[in-house]
């Protein structure tokens, strides 16, 4: 049962022939669109807002390639490049949306809006990045590189369950295990239940796929990109995320001059343990960025 | 530019002071009783008034923080603290805690507070002095809603076998409620009492708070209730059931391991036109686990108060 049921349901297909499904809700200026930080989760990670914003505006959202009920390629070609961001670009066009504010969360959604803004500045009027997943702005997280993805390890203890052997002989035993890691605060038994589910959803042959695609960037490359951005940015990052470090936030508003919101005590899912929080900082960014031609 | 914000709902069992509440009293006061001092608190404006009874001392009127927010958009409503926890004094004397003193310190917070009628909501064991206004001071009762209600009629509640006072051979169970035990480990008691409050999944705020409210009294003052001396039996009870005039609703979660889902459904049959909603799967604090689901129920209710359409029976 959904809190609000889309108004719209469509799929599109993207340029290497991957089917993107998309939902729309509501409407109202400008069209928010909600990249999915797939393919570990889809499109339902955004239920705290999607009921909430498409009071005020017209809301999209989509299911990444690899979960939900977008196809689910198991080549990494299908992850590498500029697919991500290509899809973002689809969705929109699909929908007859000119222009957006887009909202992300962690690496698979925050750097391909980013990427988008810099090669689009016209169609993106803001971004709003939770727990800002850049890659190489700063060190990751220790843990996270602790043990090689591709590696035959002699344990499965902690974070060498992030490895694609482990994953195929137990994919849900890593996602309780990960997302444990990740929903830290206290009374987070819903958010985690939930997130494990959206989780097992999807398919551990997609996730090995986009795991084996090697980083093409460089950190000359990553912060240019990030300085062409021109729309206002909104960040939003907890002080006690496990996944990103706090220091890509502050790198990234750095880089961008973008508003930075530092979440004293809050975890990687911002948007879901603190729905009321994150909806009301998106509704005033939103309101505060310059009245643009309407789309 | 950098915002620091502050995580909401942070845990706070062992509290230096009070959470943020989504609602203040617009005003406070003390009303002296046998026993003590009884704080009580007012919120917003609106008729009919709306009086939040207490239950048991392990909890104090933040129990009911889920509830005024809503309410007082549209009613005014008064919250108060039984003698023994919140803002109220802490008697050690058991008869201060009978059920007819109890309905003595409703009465006495409504006339402070300035009521003349009022709709008392009450959960678990407010059923006590909810159902003596109702019977004998009829005219101060506009209506009446029960959370799974404490009540002599139907299954016995968690602890009716366990002695509160004899040392007992283990601490299972519910043989933790015993003052020996309180007095070894009372937060491991509440641990108890709380998750078996909430039975639902997701409840670990809910019980976080409870176990907070319990750690503002403590093992001789909570005991002291549990040593008060009947004052009404069961005949008693069902005749003043019988004679309430007042609609009347009653919530009931299915799941309810403090009560029993049976004393709600029986107190719903013992008075004239009373209407039972059941949570399905919900605990003892269906209220306070379910708030939007209890607070329609409660609004729905007071809607169709104003409006007369009732099962209020005609005047004799």
């Amino acid at each position: 049962m959904r809190a609000r049921e889309p108004d719209v349901a469509g799929t599109v297909v993207a340029g290497d022939g991957v089917r993107i499904a998309y939902e729309t809700f509501g409407s109202g200026d400008p069209t928010l669109v909600l990249l999915p930080s797939a393919p570990i989760v889809h499109s339902r990670q955004w239920k705290g807002q999607v009921a909430y914003l498409s009071r005020h505006h017209r809301v999209i959202a989509y299911d990444g390639r690899g979960n939900g009920r977008s196809d689910r390629p198991t080549e990494a070609q299908s992850y590498a490049g500029d697919q991500l961001v290509e899809d973002t670009r689809a969705v929109m066009d699909a929908t007859a949306t000119e222009r957006a504010v887009l909202v992300g969360l962690c690496g698979d959604a925050v750097w391909p809006a980013i990427q988008f803004a810099a090669r689009w500045p016209d169609q993106a009027l803001g971004i709003v990045a939770f727990a800002v997943g850049v890659p190489l702005l700063t060190p990751p997280h220790p843990w996270r590189v602790q043990y090689g993805f591709h590696d035959v390890l002699e344990t499965d203890e902690g974070w060498a369950k992030l490895n694609e052997h482990y994953w195929r002989r137990d994919y849900p035993g890593f996602v309780r295990f990960f997302f444990g890691e990740l929903t830290s605060e206290p009374h987070s038994t819903k958010v985690l239940e939930d997130i494990v589910g959206w989780a097992l959803d999807g398919s551990v042959d997609a996730m090995v796929a986009e795991g084996s695609v090697e980083n093409p960037w460089t950190l000359e490359a990553v912060e240019a990109v990030c300085r062409d951005v021109r729309c206002p940015l909104l960040i939003v990052h907890g002080t006690n995320d496990h996944c990103q470090p706090v220091a890509r936030a502050h790198r990234l508003a750095e880089l961008t001059g973008g508003r930075l919101v530092i979440v004293d005590g809050a975890d990687h899912l911002i948007p879901a343990r603190h729905p009321v929080l994150a909806n009301l900082l998106i509704h005033d960014f939103v309101r505060s960025l310059p009245e643009g031609p309407s789309a | 530019m950098v915002d620091t914000l502050r995580a909401p709902e942070r845990r706070a069992t062992t509290r230096a002071r009070e959470q943020s509440r989504a609602r203040y009293p617009d005003r406070t006061g003390f009303v002296e009783r046998p026993g003590g001092r009884i704080a009580y608190e007012v919120y917003g404006s609106g008729d009919p008034p709306i009086v939040f009874v207490p239950p048991w001392q392990i909890v104090h009127s933040r129990v009911w923080k889920a509830q005024i927010p809503d309410v007082a958009r549209r009613h005014l409503a008064v919250a108060w603290d039984n003698l023994g926890n919140g803002g109220s004094d802490r008697p050690l004397d058991p008869a201060v805690h009978t059920t007819l003193a109890r309905a003595a310190n409703l009465e006495a917070v409504m006339d402070a507070a300035g009521l003349a009628r009022a709709v008392l909501v009450g959960v678990s064991s407010s059923s006590g002095p909810m159902v003596v206004l109702a019977s004998q001071q009829p005219d101060r009762v506009r209506g009446l809603v029960f959370v799974c209600p404490a009540a002599p009629i139907g299954a016995t509640g968690r602890s009716a076998a366990v002695s509160f006072d004899e040392a007992l051979p283990n601490d299972e169970g519910w043989n933790k409620e015993n003052i020996h035990f309180w007095r070894r480990d009372y937060r491991a008691y509440l641990e108890h009492f709380f998750a078996e409050a909430f039975p639902e999944s997701h409840s670990t705020k809910q019980i976080d708070d409870g176990v907070g409210w319990g750690l503002e009294t403590d093992p001789e003052t909570l005991g002291a209730t549990k040593r008060t001396p009947p004052t009404v039996d069961a005949a008693g009870f069902a005749a003043m059931c019988a004679s309430i005039l007042a609609p009347a609703l009653v919530i009931q979660g299915t799941h309810d391991r403090i009560t029993h889902e049976s004393q709600g459904a029986g107190l719903a049959a013992a008075i004239p036109g009373a209407r039972l909603e059941r949570i399905d799967g919900g605990g003892h604090l269906a209220h306070a686990r379910h708030p939007i689901r209890v607070n329609l129920l409660i609004r729905d209710f007071l809607q169709q108060l104003s409006r007369g359409d009732t099962n209020a029976r005609p005047r004799a």
